[in-house]
């Protein structure tokens, strides 16, 4: 199964992508395709907002950019790990741009999910979503908000199974790997995404 | 006389001024704030970041502000790409500065969803980020069906008549140095119309926009379905 990682560490951080590595490895050992983009180093442009990727190209952003491709890897996997330093409590401006642009992996069109509005489904099936928050020192607050993101993001962009944990910087490989095997067990990501 | 002298108003948006809705809310309220005395400015997030003297010319009016304000519109369940960076900026700009009157931080959300609540995860990361800024907290006002409103002034007749007495309610607890009152809050997450009749609305417009883009029999096209489709992992 493929997995990947978007590293959405700003210029200058060193810890988020020491522990992109460490996602790899223990994803690797785990059986996964897993590769990583450093979003930092990827061209892709801001949304524009202007709805073209629902009504004048569906399905297709007009910025022809990186921002095109990480899109297309995105759908293409099985699992996407959102990882970015904690941000008040979200996500990065790195990661952010990344997965705005992911809008056009929907449809326009509406419909209710558990009594709320949203998107309909643009294709049949969608990766499961890991968000890996990178923090100095464990704040409740933040983490309550970015698992919280995490599950609206999965409601909205159909992720058959989702979690959300918090590393902080400096961990060793050990402590990112036993976060990240517990996130998977909670996912029971091998038998939905399969599903 | 009020007891804030300088408001700055950040536009959230990436759209063009007259097409955006957190610009319509936004300058509401300034004009309101402007009627009681307080001095507004405004920023378009999206021009700001194009140079650095820009950018630093936003930076020198919010370092120099009692309130600040940001209006935005929801992009997948939080805060735009532009906005985000722009927060990440006056945090870092911010956290070594001491000064004699904190300023206020108030959040506007517009998400193209009919409930207001669809905001709600993004309005706590803006309350995280004025606690991290050293801002006070005025408070996160939250619109659904946003789309509504598409860039039209806010009015205080019609369907917006309760967005703007929250708006009202807003700029005088402000001017009078408060945060946002509760009624105010509660005001503006009224829905402006039913649910369905916004999303039959809704789904209608998206089908008449394809129409006149000459691409309605193509709206569920999957381009990156291509079995053949090729991505280099790292």
């Amino acid at each position: 199964m493929n997995a990947l990682i978007l590293d959405g560490a700003l210029p200058g951080d060193v810890a988020t992508p020491a522990i992109a590595q460490h996602l790899q490895q223990a994803l690797t050992v785990a059986g996964w395709n897993a590769g990583i983009v450093a979003l930092r180093e990827q061209k892709i442009a801001y949304c524009l907002g202007c709805f073209d990727c629902w009504t004048k190209s569906p399905g297709l952003c007009k910025i022809d950019d990186d921002g095109r491709t990480v899109t297309a890897a995105m759908l293409a996997s099985d699992l996407v790990v959102y990882l970015t330093p904690l941000t008040f409590g979200g996500y990065s401006s790195e990661l952010k741009k990344a997965v705005d642009r992911s809008i056009c992996l929907v449809s326009p069109f509406f419909t209710r999910i558990a009594g709320e509005v949203h998107h309909k489904a643009r294709y049949d099936r969608y990766p499961a979503i890991l968000g890996v928050g990178v923090a100095a020192a464990p704040n409740a607050a933040q983490a309550a908000i970015f698992a919280r993101l995490i599950e609206r993001n999965a409601l909205n962009l159909h992720a058959p199974a989702h979690a959300a944990v918090i590393v902080h910087d400096g961990d060793p490989a050990t402590t990112t790997a036993a976060a990240l095997a517990q996130a998977l067990a909670h996912m029971n990501i091998d038998r939905k995404v399969m599903a | 006389m009020s007891t804030i002298e300088r408001a700055v108003l950040l536009i959230g948006s990436a759209k063009r001024s007259g097409e955006s809705t957190s610009e319509a809310l936004g300058s509401y309220l300034m004009t309101k704030l402007n009627s009681h005395g307080v001095g507004a400015s405004a920023f378009a997030v999206h021009r700001a970041l194009r140079t650095p003297d820009r950018t630093a010319a936003l930076l020198d009016a919010v370092a120099g502000c009692d309130l600040l304000v940001l209006a935005f519109p929801l992009y997948v369940d939080t805060l735009p790409r532009l906005a985000t960076q722009m927060l990440e900026l006056i945090a870092a700009r911010r956290r070594p500065v001491q000064r004699a009157r904190t300023p206020w931080f108030l959040a506007i959300a517009n998400c193209g969803f009919p409930e207001a609540e669809h905001n709600d995860v993004a309005l706590a990361i803006c309350e995280q980020f004025a606690a991290e800024a050293g801002m006070r907290w005025a408070g996160g006002l939250a619109v659904g069906a946003g789309g509504a409103i598409h860039g039209d002034a806010v009015h205080e007749r019609g369907m917006t008549h309760n967005v703007a007495r929250a708006l009202d309610l807003t700029a005088a607890a402000l001017a009078a140095d408060q945060p946002a009152p509760p009624q105010a809050v509660t005001l503006m997450r009224t829905p402006m119309m039913p649910a369905k009749l916004y999303t039959f609305m809704g789904n209608l417009g998206w089908h008449r926009m394809a129409q006149v883009n000459g691409v309605w029999r193509r709206l569920g096209d999957r381009p990156f379905s291509t079995s053949d489709l090729k991505i280099e992992r790292g």
